[in-house]
C-alpha cells in the first residue's frame, strides 16, 4: 500500500506520495491549476478521486479522476434551482455515500446546501429538506460563507446522517436525508448574548462521527470543542481541561479508538469570550493537543512541530487514516504538509512551501 | 457561417484543451451557450458569471447590445476574465 495525500490549495490540488511507514513522502505536480480545492478526498469503493473545486470567475463545480489525478471530469451545470432566490456560492465537502449506495456521494456547498449524486457526480439534485428548512432565516454566513462542510453517514443505521452548517448548525437526518432535524443541544452561540443555546445558529466548524461507537460525535465549534454520545441529542462542553483556547476549526479522530481526538486551537479564548479574533495558533506557536479519555482531559503532542509559530489549520485541513497506530495529517495556511504517523507522538514536516492549503485527505495510490 | 469564439486558458482546459471553437449562431448569446463549457460562464440562472467579460471583434460587447448582439458569422468572440482577486 502506498499512501497518498491530498492537499487542496488555493492553487490547485496537490498529491502526495508516501513510503509504508508514512515518514518520508514526494510531492507531485499540482494538477486543477486554476481551482481553489475546498475538499479533495478518495472514495474508497471504486479509488475515484474527488475534487470540490471553485474559481473566482468560473464559479463551484466538482472534479472527478480515476487515474490518480491524471486526467479530471467535472460535473457540468451543478447549481440550484433556477425558480429560486438562492444561487451555488461555493462547493465545500464531499463524502462517498456508503458501500451499498454505488454511485451516491454527497455533496455539501454555499450558501448552506446539500446535493446527492448515485451517479459519481455527473449529475447532482439538491436536497430539498436542506435547502427549504424551516429554520433558514435563522441561519448566518460565517466568515467563509454559509458552508455545509461536515458530512457524516451513521453506520449503525443506514438512514442515519448529520450534516454541520457555519452558522446554522448541526443536523440529523433520520430518513436518509429527506428531513433534518437540529441537533445543538449544549452548544453554544456565545457570539448570540441574547439567546446563547438557541436551537440553530451555531457555528459549527467541523463535525466527525467516531464509527466505532455507536452515537458518538466530536465538534470542533466557533464556541468550544464537544462530545456527543446520544446522536447529537445533546453535546458536553470539553474545555477548563487542558485546552488553551475554545477556538479552533480542525478536529480529527483515532478510528481504532473513539476516545482520542485531536485538535489545533487558535488563540486564546475562553467561555464566555468569543473567540475568532485572530485566527492563528495559540501562544505563538504550532499547537496540536490530544485527548485519549474522550475530552475530559487534553495534552499538548507537538514533538516534531516547530515552537515558534502563527499559522492557520482550517476546517478541513486535518485528516487520520485507518491504521493502527493512525496517521494524522494537516496542512497549514502556510503551505506545509504535517504527518504523524503514531496518533501525534511525533510529527514530520513532509512538505513545505505550498499554496495555501485549505484541505487535507489521505488515500492510496491505486 | 460560423464565428470563432476564443476561450483563455482555465477554459481552454475544462474544453479538452481547445482554445477555439467554430459555432453557427446569431448572437452572442447563441454562440457562448453552444460552447462546451457554457455552464463555466453563466450560472444556473442562465446569467452571465459577473466577472466574464466577452469582446468581439475587440469591442466589449456591452457597448453593443450585449449578449443579443447580432452576429454576421464573420466575427471573432473572446472571452476575457475580468482582472480580480489575487
Amino acid at each position: 500500500m502506498t499512501p497518498m495525500i491530498l492537499a487542496g490549495t488555493r492553487k490547485g490540488l496537490f498529491l502526495l506520495r508516501g513510503d509504508a511507514d508514512r515518514r518520508s513522502w514526494t510531492v507531485d505536480e499540482p494538477t486543477l491549476e486554476g481551482w481553489e480545492i475546498y475538499h479533495a478526498m478518495q472514495d474508497p469503493r471504486d479509488g475515484s478521486l474527488y475534487a470540490a473545486g471553485n474559481n473566482f470567475v468560473y464559479g463551484a463545480t466538482v472534479h472527478r479522476s480515476t487515474d490518480n489525478g491524471k486526467t479530471w471530469t467535472r460535473s457540468e451545470g451543478l447549481g440550484l434551482p433556477e425558480e429560486g432566490e438562492l444561487k451555488l456560492e461555493k462547493t465545500w465537502h464531499v463524502e462517498p455515500g456508503r458501500d451499498s449506495e454505488s454511485g451516491r456521494l454527497w455533496l455539501g456547498a454555499a450558501p448552506g446546501v446539500l446535493f446527492r449524486t448515485d451517479d459519481c457526480g455527473e449529475s447532482w439534485d439538491v436536497v430539498e429538506g436542506v435547502l427549504n428548512h424551516p429554520t433558514r432565516e435563522q441561519w448566518n454566513p460565517g466568515a467563509g460563507g454559509m458552508c455545509t462542510h461536515s458530512i457524516q453517514l451513521d453506520p449503525a443505521d443506514d438512514d442515519r446522517m448529520y450534516i454541520g452548517i457555519s452558522a446554522a448548525g448541526v443536523f440529523r437526518s433520520e430518513d436518509g436525508g429527506e428531513t433534518w432535524a437540529p441537533a445543538n443541544k449544549g452548544t453554544s452561540a456565545d457570539f448570540m448574548p441574547d439567546d446563547p443555546y438557541p436551537e440553530v445558529g451555531q457555528c459549527v466548524h467541523k463535525v466527525l462521527l467516531h464509527p466505532g461507537k455507536d452515537g458518538r460525535l466530536w465538534q470542533q465549534n466557533h464556541c468550544g470543542v464537544y462530545r456527543s454520545d446520544d446522536r447529537g441529542d445533546s453535546w458536553e462542553r470539553l474545555e477548563d481541561n487542558g485546552l488553551p483556547s475554545s477556538f479552533g476549526f480542525p478536529i480529527a479522530l483515532d478510528y481504532s479508538r473513539p476516545d482520542v481526538a485531536l485538535v489545533v486551537p487558535e488563540d486564546t479564548v475562553r467561555h464566555p469570550e468569543v473567540g475568532g479574533g485572530n485566527r492563528v495558533t495559540t501562544g505563538g506557536r504550532l499547537g496540536v493537543y490530544r485527548t485519549e479519555d474522550g475530552g475530559q482531559s487534553w495534552d499538548l503532542v507537538v514533538n516534531g512541530l516547530p515552537e515558534q509559530a502563527w499559522v492557520e489549520v482550517l476546517r478541513e485541513g486535518m485528516a487520520s487514516d485507518r491504521e493502527d497506530p493512525a496517521g494524522i495529517y494537516f496542512g497549514t495556511k502556510s503551505g506545509s504538509v504535517f504527518v504523524s504517523p503514531n496518533t501525534g507522538d511525533e510529527w514530520i514536516e513532509v512538505a513545505r512551501h505550498l499554496p495555501a492549503i485549505l484541505s487535507v485527505e489521505v488515500g492510496e495510490w491505486q | 457561417m460560423a464565428v470563432r469564439v476564443l476561450l483563455p486558458g482555465l477554459l481552454a482546459t475544462q474544453a479538452g484543451g481547445k482554445d477555439s471553437f467554430d459555432v453557427d449562431a446569431a448572437t452572442i448569446g447563441e454562440a457562448l451557450r453552444a460552447l462546451p463549457i457554457a455552464d463555466l460562464i453563466f450560472d444556473e440562472g442562465g446569467e452571465l458569471r459577473g466577472l466574464v467579460n466577452v469582446y468581439v471583434d475587440r469591442s466589449d460587447m456591452r457597448i453593443r447590445d450585449g449578449l443579443e448582439t447580432a452576429l454576421d458569422g464573420q466575427e471573432e468572440i473572446q472571452i476575457v476574465a475580468a482582472i480580480a482577486g489575487g
